[in-house]
């Protein structure tokens, strides 16, 4: 048993690492043909990232070693962060008690340290970007433990894997329940992905960016590294979703895993149609935007614990 | 099933408390009416009677239908902005609603333990009172005050189904058309306002005064 | 069923007729006549001549006839002045009011006496909250900016009050849960006699709700600003009657939840709460004599005044108790009085200010001496009646278990009335040499027979004291337990 989990943790892992960047083609391609255009093609952030791994990497003259080491843990606590996520029902690689806590800080540490070389820069641009990321940070950290804990509440679990498993569709209310708490968690991940209508990932004008502001001055590997962590953000933020509906699926590994991967491209022409349809929240509706959010999930962790 | 009617009637007071549209206001009175609807025929889903439908049924063409429609014609007519400008910002405010609803909830999982009470609609229903007073209290508009005022009488509807009170229904009809009335009037007077007070604010309003 | 077509189902038809035919002349004699009919009926159940069966949501205990008979008569006094002072002028908008102004008297004739008679709590509140709707139209009669907004105010605040008092109701049905009493409706016979098994905290919750929610119709602080505008601003036959009998019904309401309290062990704090109450509305009332300079307003926080007395001498109980009933009945004729003359300062000078007004007493001298008397007789002078139940109502306090409240009461009204007192002698008495006004000598109205009719009745019943009065008093005061 043992090895079967570690060989289908170890495929997980790298299904997420090699089709990440598909996903986001996939999304981008939605788009372009929502608004009449034939857009790039699917491949093309592969392509994007082929480029940027062949280019030479510059750094400003003010920047320190933050600037040097910031891509690179970023992408380590990225992939880690993506070991621990259950894709198709497989046990993930790593899965101990508590790893809930785990998960969210390590995605924390990543984004401090992104915060961190952008500020390192110099440049009152990458400032700006540092200080709105750090801003809805700190708002959108709550959804994360209302929701997602409050299942673990219910539950009595506290490792994802174990969370995700013991969802069982039975009763009305408690699928109420779920599809409520996937609509937090949607928000949570258009929040930490920069999508619409949080963050515009297309403009690169002051007024309109936030993520892609604090990455504008890196090139060549760090730019690679930089961009390859966002797309995997998106997938893991994805698989978080999809695992709430998967128990729709059977526990059979290889068609879990295909109906799995068919609710993901689901999910992501609903995000490209999200994105097509809405525009930018202005800068300072998005605390009580992602306040709304929180607040669904104290409502459910509310009714669900006080009526156990 | 009341409890999930309740929930989503909660998380349409999230939804008022951030709003800043007023088509927004009347869209969820409408669905709260709705949701009250429902919850009243739900009791009676397996054996139909006619009898246990006349009250559903006229809450639901009084809250869904006639009252929305009212508001919104004096909107229509009043010619206001079409969104409003809040006192105090919607974060804080949305910050204060979510306090109050913890308080709530806690309150009501303690009371249900000693008197016999279903505690989700109980808090869904003293919350939506509360919802409505603060609307009333940090919303200076007019019109706002109104669906305020209708936000809170759909609260106690809520909180009276979950005590379960018996009223003959010719009360609760007499109730319902009261809470008519009283929306027409208020219009009939809010018209008048518009037209003759400059600007449709409870700070217009500043004449009576010692 | 006599006595109900008598009472209830006349003014329906009344209404429905005003509301069809177009002359006033017609309209005035039969609203006049029905409240006519209203006042003999209500006064004959009074002195027992008729023994009313009614319907089993309809009661007719001693407090209904005492109430029942407060409100006929101040309605047909109103509907006597009622057509003269519509005959008089006013701005050309208010022309419009006049068509719906006996319709809506009627219906308010009708749902006051639903609620004062009614045995369910639910139909009282539904009774209630047809009461408000009836009066706001009335209140915006002169058509200008002020009583509009004072139209917005009070309906808002008072729906909003009524909708806390259902909530109070709704207190109620919980406190019955789980004892005799559950998923029985809300008869007051059968609550008042299962008193003791009901739940004592949502007892008091229901009981605070009721009162605040209830007193912002009844007009006593915190919840009385919207009373007091609307009284000041609407025309002064309207202001009598909300005065006179719209407190008094919503009065009631709080008596019926106190009745159901009185034996169970809420009682001593929903006595607090009512000795809270009328003692803030007199420090309210104290603050705002300094300021107020609408002469009207006087007289309306006059009503804040006195039914904070009122609410005193209830929560008091013992003879505070009795004295507050007796009460009731002086200020209702008295504000009578005080408004009809204040509505004929009011045409003359056509201003509502204090500064004004000048000479009233040399321009009018009918309405300015009624003035005074009525000024005199609602501060407590003898022998008219009020002199003697607020001497009831201190005596009870004294020897209640605050004899320092009354101190701190005495006070209050000693400048209440100075305050009151210097307004109104300003404006009868000061010589303005720069007033422009009408001096030709004002004629003898319906209105002055009225109030002089009303005085003397006020004094007549303080002094003869007439047995049936003391007889249903004390029997309402065993009702509600009161040791004398």
């Amino acid at each position: 048993m043992e090895i079967i989990n570690i060989i289908q943790g170890a495929i997980s892992l790298l299904l997420i690492l090699a089709l990440a960047p598909m996903l986001v083609g996939i999304v981008n391609k939605q788009k372009a043909v929502f608004t009449g255009r034939i857009g790039a093609p699917i491949l093309q952030p592969y392509y994007d990232l082929k480029r940027l791994f062949r280019k030479e990497t510059i750094n400003a003259n003010s920047s320190s070693m933050i600037s040097r080491i910031s891509p690179v843990i970023n992408i380590v606590t990225v992939i880690l962060a993506a070991a621990m996520l259950p894709v198709g029902f497989a046990k993930p690689l790593i899965s101990f008690n508590g790893d809930i806590i785990v998960f969210a800080y390590i995605l924390g540490l990543a984004r401090f340290f992104q915060i961190l070389a952008a500020m390192d820069i110099g440049s009152s641009f990458e400032g700006m970007g540092a200080s709105r990321e750090a801003t809805f940070a700190v708002f959108a950290e709550p959804i994360f433990f209302f929701t997602i804990g409050s299942i673990a509440f219910i539950s009595n679990y506290t490792s994802i894997y174990d969370i995700y498993q013991s969802i069982r569709l039975d009763n009305l209310s408690f699928i109420i329940f779920i599809i409520v708490c996937s609509t937090s968690v949607s928000i949570l991940a258009i929040t930490e992905c920069s999508r619409m209508p949080v963050d515009d990932p297309n403009t690169h004008l002051e007024l309109t960016m936030i993520h892609e502001v604090m990455i504008l001055d890196n090139s060549g590997i760090d730019l690679f590294l930089y961009q390859y962590s966002s797309y995997i953000k998106l997938a893991i933020y994805a698989i978080l979703e999809t695992s709430f509906f998967y128990p729709l699926g059977v526990k059979n590994y290889p068609l879990g895993l295909l109906i799995f991967i068919v609710i993901i491209l689901f999910l992501s022409v609903a995000l490209a149609l999200a994105e097509t349809i809405t525009a930018r929240f202005k800068l300072k509706s998005i605390p009580q935007y992602l306040l709304f959010a929180t607040a669904i999930g104290i409502l459910n962790l509310l009714i669900y614990t006080f009526t156990k | 099933m009341e409890n999930v009617l309740s929930i989503l009637f909660c998380l349409s007071l999230f939804y008022l408390a951030i709003t800043l549209r007023l088509r927004t206001y009347v869209t969820f009175l409408r669905m709260q009416g709705i949701l009250l609807s429902v919850l009243l025929i739900f009791p009676f889903i397996n054996h139909f009677s006619v009898h246990a439908l006349i009250i559903p049924a006229i809450l639901f063409v009084v809250k869904v239908v006639l009252i929305p429609k009212y508001i919104n014609k004096i909107i229509t007519d009043m010619d206001i902005r079409k969104s409003i400008e809040p006192t105090i910002q919607q974060f804080s405010f949305l910050l204060i609603v979510i306090f109050t609803m913890i308080l709530i909830f806690l309150g009501s999982s303690v009371l249900s333990k000693s008197t016999d009470i279903a505690p989700i609609p109980f808090a869904s229903g003293f919350s939506a009172i509360v919802v409505g007073l603060y609307i009333i209290i940090f919303r200076k508009s007019l019109i706002v005050h109104v669906v305020g005022f209708l936000v809170l009488e759909n609260g106690i509807f809520l909180f009276g189904l979950s005590v379960a009170s018996e009223m003959p229904m010719l009360i609760e009809i007499g109730t319902l058309l009261d809470v008519f009335v009283v929306v027409f009037l208020m219009g009939i007077a809010l018209n008048k306002i518009s037209t003759t007070i400059s600007g449709s604010d409870a700070t217009a309003l500043r004449r009576l005064k010692d | 069923m006599l006595e109900l077509t008598l009472l209830l189902i006349l003014p329906v038809l009344a209404t429905l007729i005003c509301s069809l035919i177009k002359s006033f002349r017609l309209q005035y004699a039969i609203t006049l006549s029905v409240a006519g009919l209203h006042l003999l009926t209500s006064f004959a159940i009074f002195i027992n001549i008729l023994q009313p069966t009614l319907p089993y949501f309809f009661s007719t205990d001693a407090l209904s006839k005492l109430f029942i008979l407060v409100l006929s008569n101040v309605y047909f006094w109103v509907v006597l002045v009622s057509y003269s002072f519509l005959k008089k002028d006013v701005p050309l908008k208010g022309q419009r009011s006049k068509k719906y102004y006996f319709a809506l008297l009627n219906f308010y004739l009708l749902a006051n006496s639903i609620a004062i008679l009614s045995n369910h709590f639910g139909m009282y509140w539904v009774a209630t909250e047809a009461t408000t709707l009836s009066v706001a139209p009335l209140i915006y009669y002169y058509r200008n900016k002020e009583s509009l907004e004072a139209l917005w105010k009070y309906l808002f605040l008072v729906s909003i009050g009524i909708a806390l008092a259902f909530l109070g109701i709704l207190f109620l049905t919980l406190s019955a849960k789980g004892g005799v009493l559950e998923g029985k409706q809300l008869f007051f016979s059968e609550f008042v006699r299962q008193a003791k098994s009901l739940n004592p905290v949502w007892l008091k919750a229901s009981f605070i709700f009721i009162f605040v929610g209830l007193s912002t119709k009844i007009g006593i602080a915190p919840m009385h600003p919207g009373d007091v505008d609307a009284t000041s601003n609407a025309p002064s036959p309207i202001a009598a009657l909300m005065s006179g009998s719209l407190r008094v019904t919503a009065l009631l309401g709080v008596l019926r939840i106190f009745q159901i309290v009185r034996f169970t062990p809420t009682y001593d704090f929903a006595r607090l709460i009512l000795i809270i109450g009328g003692v803030l509305s007199l420090i309210v009332t104290f603050i705002f004599m300094f300021k107020v300079k609408n002469y009207k307003r006087l007289l309306a926080y006059s009503s804040v005044e006195h039914l904070g007395i009122i609410a005193l001498g209830i929560g008091t109980g013992g003879i505070a108790f009795i004295g507050a009933l007796y009460h009731i009945i002086y200020n209702s004729i008295n504000k009578i009085v005080l408004f009809l003359s204040a509505g004929n300062v009011h045409l003359r000078y056509k201003t509502r200010q204090i500064d004004g007004v000048s000479s009233a007493l040399n321009i009018l001298p009918w309405s300015g001496w009624l003035l005074l008397l009525a000024f005199f007789a609602i501060s407590g002078v003898p022998p008219f009646g009020i002199f003697f139940s607020e001497l009831k109502i201190f005596e009870g306090i004294l020897f209640s278990e605050n004899p320092w409240l009354l101190a701190m009461v005495m006070f209050l009204l000693l400048f209440i009335f100075i305050n009151m007192g210097k307004k109104i002698f300003l404006m009868l008495y000061r010589k303005d040499d720069n007033l422009v006004v009408n001096t030709e000598k004002e004629k003898f109205d319906i209105s002055h027979f009225v109030s002089i009719l009303l005085l003397v009745i006020l004094i007549a019943i303080a002094v003869f004291s007439p047995d049936v009065l003391s007889k249903n008093i004390l029997a309402i005061a065993k009702d509600f337990g009161v040791k004398l």
